[in-house]
């Protein structure tokens, strides 16, 4: 190899170099694509109206044991719990639990998982 | 002796101008690279998700006080729209956000409403609709959407659509039209009044309604939900109260209360204030005041006689009608925000003669009219259903 | 005069030139443009359309302390009463809801609507149960819908007695009492 020229070697190095950039510009050009995709499948996967519903409804029924007319007995109480934490495994595919802190003024533990979001809350009675 | 040896081999040139010939080939093909290309476009659905959110959930920013209750030169403090009533009440959104927000004489499309609800920094242009279900008027702020005539699509425009339920105020209708005075020797009360309701036989008459906060806010249906509270006291945010709204007091049928013939005069609102409910039996005492003594009724709305313009000046005729509304937070204004504030609005009417009309002063039983959340005669506050549309573009 | 020794140049730049036409043929046929019809935009779109239309059907428009219910309340608790009027009521509220838009047309979605409820007879198992509720098309499979639910409690003060859900797989009555379900209703675009 010695007795070759290695004067022209910059112009392969030169098409070396504009072919890394196309490629670098195909790459970053190609993850733009899927921005507005990312949105919406991040949208979808943060359970919002899931979280909003089911707090909602272990308020509603922590709120009708500790009404003032017509309150339901604790077995009735727990009968919803169940409901609530059986039914939200079984379709939802998500862990909730809450439990009652305190009675009056009500203070309510919430907790909810679905395995990728995890939401707690202590929700106090306004 | 001249040289003719040249400085670069032919060899060198041929390589080079292959070379050349490719790259400026190659050049020209980056263009294509573009096509599927349009950043902005990417976007719109998630723009439009974003603002449908912030409108539809979100109540404002300032929320304390109320963005919507701001005087028109202090827009620029709004750093947010919201349409919503609270944080805690998603998609139930209150008429005088909507009504602010869609006001075109006040906020500039697109300027004033890309900073506050659009937001990005790419001038997108958009357009946000409201209708409420049942009415064809649909308000709407924003440029007209790329359809044809047929309604066809001829753009691309990201979408987003709400479903809402907008709270509706409470109101007090009163109609005195079979209003009958019991003739016989053994005075009796007269009768067909709506309940709650007195009066008198007199030349000088007082009308009072009053609002008691502490149970206006604590005795509230769904276990005080702000959905469905009474609140004139605050608007949104003030001293932590939330969802403030006005009353409306409609009093009808007037024409049937003098029996004989008295011409009326509508001659003063006042509105008292007390910290301690009057237990029966008592009269105006417990109210001290006035905090206001207006003949000039232009900070409520009153109509009378189903004039569409409001009065401006007291004192003036009554014949048949009296529309008296109270703006949000005046009484907040008035009360001093207080929640165990009572307030009473009285009216003062003047008869020609003696003759019946419309009194609260009666010692037995307190007279003033309690705007509640029992008496059959108001119409409570209600959630009426609509929807929400944003299209950016 | 023309030397004759070997030079690299020309074979050089057709070696770059080359590498360049290659690498640019590799490049375009690899980038892809992007098209609005395979991404989940309109999944999230039909989501929160569902969503919102099953909690505005579940707030309810009148409340006072004697009667709070919510449209939908009253449909789950007469759907096990008397199936085919809660069937037709939903039939006729939740498309209201959910095809209204601004302006004239009116959207056509289609939707298939169930609901849920823990077995309590059943120990064991402890499994829940779900009965048909409504719906205005049926599934065939090619659908690609988005599934919404919205929880549901039926107990006091506006049903003081609870709630009787249906036969499930045992056969037995279920104790009549307050109770959640969970509505779920699946919605697609044609």
């Amino acid at each position: 190899m010695a007795g070759l020229s290695d004067d022209a070697q910059w112009i392969v190095m030169m098409g070396f170099v504009v072919s890394l950039s196309f490629f670098f510009l195909a790459l970053l050009l190609n993850q733009s694509t899927v921005v507005g995709q990312t949105t919406a499948e991040s949208v979808l996967d943060f359970p919002k109206n899931d979280i909003r519903d089911v707090r909602s409804v272990m308020i509603q029924s922590a709120e009708l044991l500790n009404a003032t007319t017509n309150p339901i007995s604790v077995s009735q109480y727990q009968t919803i719990q169940n409901d609530i934490q059986r039914l939200s495994l079984s379709e939802k595919k998500a862990v909730v639990q809450y439990q009652i802190i305190n009675p009056s003024p009500l203070w309510l533990s919430i907790h909810y998982n679905n395995g990728v979001t995890s939401y707690n809350e202590t929700w106090v009675s306004p | 002796m001249i040289d003719d040896d040249g400085n670069l081999s032919i060899d060198f040139l041929v390589g080079f101008t292959i070379f050349m010939i490719t790259l400026i080939y190659v050049a020209t093909l980056i263009p294509t690279l573009f096509i599927g290309l349009q950043s902005n476009s990417i976007d719109y659905d998630a723009v439009a998700y974003r603002t449908g959110v912030i409108l539809a959930e979100d109540p404002g920013m300032p929320y304390n006080p109320s963005w919507e209750t701001l005087p028109n030169i202090s827009d620029s403090q709004i750093l947010r729209f919201g349409l919503a009533l609270s944080k805690d009440t998603p998609n139930i959104l209150t008429p005088e956000k909507i009504n602010r927000f869609f006001c075109s004489t006040e906020f500039i499309y697109p300027t004033d409403y890309q900073s506050r609800a659009v937001f990005g920094d790419y001038p997108y242009q958009f357009n946000i609709s409201l209708q409420m279900a049942g009415s064809s008027v649909t308000q709407s702020v924003g440029d007209i959407l790329p359809v044809d005539s047929t309604g066809r699509s001829v753009g691309t425009y990201g979408y987003s659509r709400r479903v809402i339920k907008v709270k509706e105020h409470s109101n007090a209708t009163l109609d005195f039209s079979n209003f009958v005075v019991n003739p016989g020797p053994t005075p009796a009360p007269p009768s067909n009044l709506p309940l709650g309701i007195y009066t008198q036989n007199a030349t000088n008459q007082a009308f009072s309604v009053y609002f008691n906060y502490t149970y206006l806010l604590n005795s509230g249906p769904d276990y005080d939900s702000i959905a469905y509270q009474i609140n004139p006291l605050a608007p949104s945010g003030a001293n932590g109260l939330v969802g403030g709204e006005g009353a409306l007091i409609n009093l009808t049928g007037l024409q049937a209360l003098p029996k004989n013939g008295a011409t009326v005069n509508l001659s003063s609102i006042s509105v008292y204030k007390s910290q301690s409910a009057a237990p029966l039996g008592t009269g105006q005492e417990p109210f001290g005041g006035p905090e206001l003594n207006s003949t000039n009724p232009s900070q409520f709305l009153l109509y009378i006689d189903g004039n569409p313009t409001p009065v401006t000046q007291l004192p003036c005729n009554v014949t048949s009608n009296v529309s008296l509304f109270i703006p949000p937070g005046l009484l907040s204004y008035l009360g001093g925000g207080d929640s165990s504030t009572l307030l009473n609005i009285t009216m003062q009417f003047q008869l020609s003669q003696q003759d019946w009309y419309l009194n609260s002063t009666q010692v037995t039983p307190y007279g003033a009219f309690n705007y509640n959340y029992t008496n059959p005669n108001i119409t409570q506050p209600h959630l009426e259903d609509g929807v929400m549309e944003v299209a950016v573009w | 005069m023309v030397n004759d020794r070997g030079q690299l140049f020309t074979i050089e730049g057709v070696a770059a030139s080359m590498i360049m036409l290659f690498t640019t043929y590799l490049v375009l046929g690899a980038t892809t443009v992007y098209t609005p019809g395979d991404s989940h935009i309109s999944d999230m779109q039909l989501e929160q359309i569902g969503s919102d239309a099953l909690n505005m059907m579940n707030t309810p428009s009148n409340c006072t302390s004697s009667s709070c219910v919510s449209q939908l309340q009253q449909i789950v608790y007469e759907a096990d009463i008397n199936a085919s009027e809660a069937n037709s009521t939903f039939n006729t509220i939740f498309p209201d809801y959910v095809n209204n838009r601004t302006g004239s047309t009116s959207d056509n979605l289609h939707y298939y609507a169930v609901i849920t409820f823990r077995n309590t007879t059943d120990t064991n198992t402890n499994s829940t149960w779900s009965y048909y509720l409504a719906s205005n098309r049926n599934l065939n499979g090619v659908e690609h819908p988005v599934r919404v639910t919205e929880w549901v409690i039926i107990g006091p003060p506006n049903f003081p007695n609870g709630i009787t859900l249906p036969p499930g797989p045992l056969g037995d009555e279920y104790l009549p009492e307050p109770r959640a379900v969970l509505v779920e209703v699946l919605l697609w675009r044609d």
